[in-house]
C-alpha cells in the first residue's frame, strides 16, 4: 500500500508544554491506522495539526508525495483531508443538509438545495446510512449526529479521514456499525486515522497502531503482531495491574431508595420516565448508559438542582425529594459532577475557596455573616496535603491547576462532606491513568467505610472493575440490573442500546 | 486586520493569544488608558480651536487648584461613589444593572416624599428618615428587574434601561402635577425643607455629609464582598452561576438581594445628592450619574477602593471643566466624551493584555 | 372623545404615522438582527443611531444635500461598527460592556462636537435643515385614506419596508446567509470548514451598525430636521427589544417594529386631542410594552446559541 500522508519530525509547542515532539508517522491508502495514547498524550493536537486548525512549530507534512503547508482547515479540505472532531461541530437549529453544505467550496451564492440533496443521498446509499436530510440536528440522536459529521467529510471528497474518539458516545452496537462502514471505506482506498484511548477498539479494527506518550511517538506497530499488554506498556511506560481488589462486601441496608422518579429535561421533554433503584451502604452501584439517556438529569434531581415531577427519593428513610440542594448536602450527600468546570469548580476562586464551596454558611467556616478565614486556611492546608494536591498554596487560583489536581480538589471536598452516600458522575473523565488509579483507590476506600456510591461512567472497563452491581439506564428508565460478577459486555451493550431481555 | 487565531500578519510577527492575561498588561491597563485618553482629549481640544496646555491647566486648577476647588471636586465625586458602588455590587454578580440612573431618581422621589410627609421632625430624626426612604425607593426600583429576571428570565440589561425611561416620566408627571410648586414657572417642587438638608462638612464649601456616607458605604461594600458568606456567594454567582446552583447557592434569592442592595445604594445617591446640594427636586438635575457610575465602576476595577478613586477622578474632570470652558471656551461637554474614552481604552488595553507579540 | 378617536381621519393619521415612526427602529432592528445572527450582541445600537443621526445632520447642513447626509449617516454607523467589531471580535472584550461604553461615548462625542461646530445656545439659533418630504406616488396617493396611508410615505420608509424581504432572502436562500446563521449558533463549525469567521463577523457587525446609523440619519433628516443631543431617546434599546420580540426573524421583526410605531404615533396624535390622562403615560407606554414583551419572550426563544460569546479557535 502506498503512503497517503506522512509527517517528518512534526512538533507543536505551546507556551507551557510541548504537545507533539518530533513525531514521524504515516498513514497509507486503504488502511485504518489507530493513534493510541492516554489523555493529554498529544493525539488530538497532532490531528489538529494535520487538519490545519493548529500550525506545527516544526516539521514537515507530505500528502500524496508532495510536501504541503496546511495553514487552515480550508487548505486541509482542499487537499482532501476530512476530520470528525471529538466534540461535534454541528449547528443544532439547522438541518442536516444545511450542516453538510455550509462552508463547502462548491456552494454557490444562491444555494441549490436540490442538487446537494441528490449528492448527499447518493453517499448515504453507498454506505447504508439512513438520515432525514431535512431534520434539524437537535432532533437527531447522538449516533445519527455522528453520521452527519462523517458525511460532512465525505461530501468534500476526503481521501484521508481523521476520527477523534468517535465511539465515545456510541453503544457497542453502533460502534460495530461504524467499524463496518470504515472498513468499507478502506476498501475504496480511503486512509483512516483513528484516534482512541480504548485498547479493545485498536485490536479490533486497526491495521497498524502508533502509540503516543507525553507528546512523543513511542512506536508504530502492526496490530496483528502486538497485544493489549504490550500496547498498554507503551502507552503508560509501566505495567498496569488491571484487576482491583475489593476487601469488603456491601451491606443489605439501603442508603438511597429511588422509586418511580420522573422529571422533565431541558427541552420540554420528559428526561426521567420512572427511574427506580436502590443503593446500599458500602456498595458501588454503577450506572451504565450512553450519555444523554437521563444520567445528568438523574444526578441533578438527586442533588436537588432539578425538580422531580413525581416519585420519591429516600435518604436513609428520610424523604429528600425536591428538597433544596443545601439541605441534601448537609445530610451527607457528596457529588462529583460530570462536568468539573461547569458544575464543580470555580476557576477564578482560590483552592481554599473552592474547598468550602457549598459550606460557606456553615458553622465550620463562618461566624455570623462573616467568614472565618483562619479555620478555612487550616482545613484547606490539611486537605491539600491529605489528597496530595499539587499547588503553590491554598490561595492560588484553581484555574491554574492541572485537570487532575482540579479533580482532586473536588474529591477532597466531596469526600469530606459525604457521610452517607456519594454521587459520582464520570469522575475519571479526561484524567491520566495515574490519577484514574488514584480516584479508583479513593472510591474503594470510601466503599470500605460503608458509603454508598452511585457511579455513572461510560467506560465499561471501569464499571466492571469497580462495581458490585450494574444498572443500565436507557431513555430515562432503568432497563436492566446486573450483578457485576457475572455481567458480560455484550449484555450491557444490548441494554445500553435499549434491547431488553424480554424482546424476541 | 489582526486575526486572533494564529494567522500571520503581513509582518514577521504574529499575535498569539495567551492562556492567561499578562499581569503586567493588566496592571498597566489603567495608566495606559488614562494616557491614551489624555492624548485623544488633546486632539479634541485642538479641534475646538483652543490651546491644549492652557485648557488642561485650567481644568487641573479648576479641579485641584485651591481648597475650595478640591472640596467641590469631592462634591462632584460623591454621587459617583454611590452609583459606582451600586454598579460594582451588581456587576460582581454578573448582573448588569444599567438602571442605577433610574434607581437614583426613585430614591430622590421617595426621599422627597418622606421629607414632606415627616416634615415636622427635627433634623436629627428627619435626615436619617429621608435617607432611609431614599434607600427603600432605590431598592424597590431595583427589585423589579431582579424579580423579572428570576421569574421570567427577562434580560435585566434591557429591563433596567427601559425602567430608567419609565421613572423619568413618572417624575415628570409628579413634578408637573401633584408636587408642582404653584408659584414657580418651571416644572419643579417647592423648596426642600431646611431641616432635611444635609449638614455641610466644611464651611464655605458645598461638601456635605453625603461624602462621608459614601465612604462608609464603600467600606461596607468591601466587607460585604470579601469578608462575608453572602459576598462569597455573590462572587461565585458572578463567576460561575451554574456551579453556584449546583452547590446549593440560592441563585434566585441572591439575584433579587443583589438588585435590592444595588438599587438601595443608587437610591441613596439620589437622596444624598438631592438633600446635599439641591434646593428643590427638578426634572433633569441629576441626569447621568447612573451611567457615569458604570464607567466609574469599570475604571475602579469593580473594587470599592478603586471606585472611590475613579469617582474622584471623574469628579475632578467635571469640576475642572467649567473653569476650562470659562478660560478657553472649550465646551464642558468634552468631559462626557473623555469619561467614556477612558473606559474604551481601558477595555482595549485589557483585551490587548491577552495577547502577546511573537516572532514567527 | 371616543367619537374623535374613531374618526377615519384620526385612524388613518395614526396608521400613516406608524410607518414613518417605525422606520428608524426598523432599520436599526434589521441591522441588529444581522449583527446578532453573527453572534455579536451589540448593545451600542443607541450610540450608533446617535452618531449616524449627528453625522448625517452635520453633512446635510454643510453640504446642503440631504442624500449626502443620509450616506454620511451610514458611514458614521459603519465607523462605529468597526469599533464594535474590533472590540468584540478581535480583542474579544466583554460585549455587554463594550456596547454600553460605546453608547456613552457616542452621546458624549456627539454632544461635544455639536457644541464645537455650532457654538449655539440651547434656546436661540438652533440649526435646522429642511427635511425630506414624503413621496407622493402619482394617482395612488390620491385614493381616499389608503392614499395617505400607503402611498405617501418617505423614500426611506419604503426602503426600510423593502429591506425586510431582502434580508429574509439573504438569510435563508443565499450562501452568505447560511454561513451567517451557522456563525451565530456555532462558529467553530464554520471555522473547521475553513470559512473566515473573523471576516464574516466584521462584515455583519459593520452592516448592522451602518443600518443603525441610517436609522439615526432618518431621525434627523426626515422626522425632525434638526439634531438635539439625545435625540434617539431610547430607540436603539427598542430596536434590541424588537429583535427579541421578533424572535430573530425578519417578518416578525417588522410586525414588532410596526407595533411600536403604532404606539408612538398614537401618542403623538392624541396630544392634539387634549384629553385628561397625563401625557406621560403615553410616553412611557412603548417602554412598558417592551418590558411586557420581554416577560413573555423567553419561551422558545430562538436566540443564536453563541450570541455574546467570543470565538476562540483553541
Amino acid at each position: 500500500m502506498e503512503t497517503l500522508i506522512r509527517t517528518e519530525e512534526l512538533t507543536k509547542r505551546f507556551p507551557r508544554v510541548v504537545a507533539n515532539d518530533a513525531i514521524s508517522l504515516d498513514v497509507r491508502y486503504g488502511e485504518i491506522h489507530c493513534l493510541l495514547g492516554e489523555n493529554g498524550a498529544g493525539k488530538s493536537t497532532f490531528s489538529e495539526c494535520l487538519y490545519g486548525a493548529y500550525q506545527p512549530t516544526a516539521g514537515r507534512i507530505f500528502f500524496m508525495g508532495q510536501q504541503v503547508q496546511i495553514s487552515s482547515p480550508a487548505d486541509a479540505i482542499a487537499l482532501g483531508i476530512g476530520m470528525v472532531h471529538q466534540h461535534f461541530v454541528l449547528v443544532p437549529p439547522l438541518t442536516v443538509i444545511e450542516n453538510i453544505i455550509a462552508g463547502t467550496s462548491s456552494l454557490s451564492q444562491l444555494v441549490d438545495y436540490r442538487r446537494a440533496e441528490e449528492e448527499i443521498l447518493q453517499l448515504c446509499d453507498q454506505y447504508g446510512v439512513e438520515l432525514d436530510l431535512y431534520a434539524k440536528i437537535r432532533q437527531l440522536s447522538v449516533g445519527e449526529q455522528q453520521w452527519v459529521e462523517i458525511l460532512k467529510a465525505l461530501y468534500v471528497k476526503a481521501k484521508l479521514l481523521i476520527l477523534d474518539e468517535p465511539t465515545a458516545v456510541l453503544t457497542p452496537q453502533e460502534s460495530d456499525k461504524l467499524f463496518d462502514v470504515l472498513q468499507e471505506m478502506t476498501r475504496e482506498g480511503l486512509g483512516i486515522l483513528f484516534i482512541t484511548h480504548k485498547l479493545k477498539e485498536v485490536m479490533r479494527v486497526s491495521d497498524r497502531v502508533s502509540v503516543l506518550r507525553k507528546g512523543k511517538l513511542v512506536a508504530t506497530v502492526d496490530t496483528a503482531s502486538t497485544t493489549k499488554e504490550e500496547l498498554t506498556k507503551m502507552m503508560v511506560g509501566r505495567e498496569i495491574v488491571f484487576n482491583v481488589e475489593k476487601e469488603t462486601i456491601p451491606s443489605v441496608e439501603p442508603v438511597l431508595e429511588i422509586s418511580d422518579l420522573r422529571a422533565m429535561g431541558d427541552r420540554e421533554q420528559e428526561a426521567l420516565k420512572g427511574v427506580s433503584l436502590t443503593l446500599h451502604k458500602g456498595e458501588i452501584l454503577a450506572l451504565a448508559g450512553v450519555a444523554g439517556n437521563g444520567q445528568k438529569e438523574l444526578y441533578e434531581v438527586l442533588m436537588g438542582v432539578r425538580s422531580a415531577s413525581s416519585g420519591k427519593v429516600l435518604l436513609q428513610g428520610e424523604d429528600i425529594t425536591n428538597k433544596p440542594t443545601s439541605y441534601i448536602m448537609s445530610r451527607g450527600v457528596g457529588h462529583i459532577p460530570g462536568d468539573r468546570l461547569n458544575e464543580g469548580l470555580i476557576t477564578e476562586f482560590s483552592v481554599a475557596e473552592n474547598l468550602i464551596l457549598g459550606e460557606q454558611r456553615s458553622k465550620s467556616y463562618s461566624s455570623g455573616p462573616l467568614l472565618d478565614f483562619k479555620k478555612i486556611k487550616e482545613i484547606a492546608r490539611s486537605q491539600i496535603s491529605k489528597f496530595d494536591i499539587v499547588t503553590p498554596s491554598e490561595d492560588t487560583s484553581s484555574g491554574t491547576l492541572s485537570g487532575g489536581n482540579q479533580q482532586k480538589v473536588i474529591l477532597a471536598r466531596e469526600f469530606q462532606r459525604c457521610s452517607l452516600c456519594l454521587l459520582a458522575n464520570q469522575p475519571t473523565r479526561g484524567l491520566d491513568i495515574g490519577v484514574i488509579e488514584y480516584v479508583h483507590r479513593q472510591l474503594l476506600s470510601k466503599r470500605a467505610e460503608g458509603i454508598g456510591i452511585l457511579l455513572a461512567s461510560d467506560d465499561l472497563d471501569e464499571i466492571l472493575d469497580l462495581a458490585d452491581r450494574i444498572v443500565v439506564i436507557y431513555d430515562g428508565r432503568i432497563i436492566g440490573i446486573l450483578d457485576a460478577s457475572d455481567a458480560k459486555i455484550e449484555e450491557i451493550g444490548l441494554l445500553m442500546a435499549g434491547v431488553e431481555e424480554t424482546d424476541p | 486586520m489582526i486575526g486572533v487565531d494564529e494567522k500571520v500578519t503581513k509582518l514577521t510577527f504574529k499575535f498569539q493569544r495567551r492562556t492567561e492575561p499578562s499581569r503586567l498588561g493588566q496592571a498597566l491597563a489603567v495608566p495606559v488608558a488614562l494616557v491614551a485618553a489624555l492624548a485623544v482629549s488633546s486632539i479634541l481640544i485642538r479641534a475646538a480651536g483652543a490651546n491644549v496646555a492652557e485648557a488642561l491647566e485650567a481644568m487641573y486648577l479648576g479641579a485641584f487648584g485651591s481648597q475650595n476647588a478640591l472640596l467641590e471636586t469631592l462634591v462632584q465625586a460623591t454621587p459617583l461613589i454611590f452609583t459606582g458602588l451600586a454598579v460594582t455590587v451588581a456587576f460582581r454578580a454578573r448582573i448588569w444593572n444599567i438602571g442605577a440612573e433610574g434607581q437614583l431618581v426613585a430614591g430622590a422621589i421617595t426621599a422627597y416624599w418622606a421629607s414632606v410627609t415627616f416634615s415636622g421632625l427635627p433634623s436629627i430624626a428627619l435626615i436619617p428618615t429621608v435617607l432611609f426612604f431614599a434607600t427603600v425607593g432605590g431598592a424597590l426600583w431595583g427589585i423589579i428587574p431582579g424579580y423579572l429576571k428570576v421569574r421570567f428570565e427577562a434580560d435585566e440589561i434591557i429591563v433596567t434601561v427601559l425602567l430608567n425611561y419609565v421613572i423619568q416620566y413618572l417624575l415628570s408627571y409628579l413634578l408637573s402635577g401633584p408636587w408642582r410648586d404653584p408659584n414657580a414657572f418651571f416644572i419643579q417642587t417647592r423648596l426642600l425643607p431646611e431641616a432635611a438638608t444635609l449638614p455641610i462638612l466644611f464651611s464655605k464649601s458645598r461638601l456635605h455629609l453625603g461624602f462621608v456616607i459614601a465612604l462608609t458605604v464603600a467600606f461596607v461594600a468591601y466587607v460585604l464582598l470579601w469578608k462575608t458568606s453572602l459576598g462569597y456567594e455573590i462572587r461565585a454567582l458572578g463567576y460561575r452561576p451554574n456551579v453556584a446552583r449546583h452547590k446549593g447557592i440560592n441563585v434566585a434569592k441572591t439575584i433579587v438581594l443583589v438588585m435590592a442592595i444595588s438599587g438601595a445604594i443608587a437610591g441613596l445617591a439620589g437622596g444624598t445628592e438631592l438633600f446635599g446640594i439641591h434646593p428643590r427636586l427638578r426634572l433633569d438635575a441629576m441626569h447621568g450619574f447612573g451611567f457615569t457610575g458604570i464607567l466609574v465602576a469599570l475604571l475602579g476595577r469593580l473594587h470599592p477602593g478603586g471606585v472611590v478613586l475613579a469617582a474622584i477622578l471623574f469628579g475632578a474632570l467635571v469640576n475642572g471643566s467649567s473653569r476650562m470652558q470659562i478660560v478657553t471656551g472649550v465646551p464642558v461637554a468634552l468631559v462626557y466624551a473623555i469619561q467614556s474614552i477612558v473606559i474604551l481604552f481601558l477595555m482595549a488595553a485589557d483585551g490587548l493584555s491577552r495577547f502577546q507579540l511573537r516572532k514567527r | 372623545m371616543m367619537s374623535d378617536l374613531l374618526q377615519a381621519t384620526f385612524v388613518v393619521g395614526v396608521l400613516a404615522g406608524m410607518f414613518r415612526v417605525a422606520t428608524p427602529v426598523l432599520f436599526a432592528a434589521l441591522g441588529e438582527l444581522i449583527t446578532e445572527r453573527s453572534g455579536v450582541l451589540n448593545l451600542g445600537v443607541e450610540g450608533c443611531m446617535l452618531v449616524g443621526g449627528f453625522v448625517g445632520f452635520l453633512v446635510a447642513i454643510l453640504s446642503g444635500s440631504l442624500w449626502a447626509g443620509v450616506a454620511a449617516s451610514m458611514a458614521g454607523g459603519a465607523v462605529m461598527g468597526i469599533l464594535v467589531a474590533f472590540m468584540s471580535t478581535t480583542l474579544k472584550v466583554e460585549q455587554i460592556v463594550t456596547g454600553l461604553s460605546l453608547n456613552l461615548f457616542a452621546s458624549g462625542i456627539t454632544f461635544y462636537w455639536y457644541r464645537v461646530v455650532f457654538r449655539s445656545d440651547e434656546i436661540t439659533n438652533i440649526p435646522t435643515i429642511t427635511p425630506f418630504r414624503p413621496i407622493e406616488i402619482p394617482f395612488l396617493s390620491e385614493i381616499p385614506y389608503l392614499g395617505e396611508l400607503l402611498f405617501s410615505q418617505y423614500a426611506l420608509t419604503y426602503l426600510a419596508l423593502l429591506l425586510v424581504p431582502v434580508i429574509w432572502f439573504l438569510l435563508y436562500r443565499t450562501k452568505q446567509g447560511l454561513h451567517l446563521r451557522c456563525l451565530g449558533e456555532n462558529p467553530r463549525a464554520l471555522d473547521m470548514r475553513g470559512v473566515n469567521v473573523t471576516r464574516l463577523q466584521y462584515l455583519a457587525v459593520v452592516f448592522g451598525c451602518m443600518m443603525a446609523g441610517l436609522g439615526g440619519g432618518f431621525l434627523t433628516t426626515v422626522s425632525v430636521g434638526l439634531f438635539i443631543p439625545g435625540i434617539t431617546a431610547g430607540r436603539g434599546w427598542l430596536a434590541i427589544v424588537i429583535v427579541i420580540a421578533g424572535n430573530w426573524k425578519p417578518q416578525q421583526i417588522l410586525a414588532a417594529a410596526l407595533i411600536f410605531g403604532f404606539l408612538e404615533s398614537l401618542q403623538l396624535n392624541l396630544r392634539g386631542l387634549g384629553q385628561e390622562l397625563p401625557y406621560q403615560i403615553f410616553l412611557a407606554l412603548p417602554y412598558i410594552v417592551a418590558i411586557a414583551i420581554l416577560i413573555r419572550g423567553r419561551m422558545r426563544s430562538e436566540a443564536p446559541l453563541s450570541l455574546g460569546v467570543p470565538y476562540l479557535r483553541e
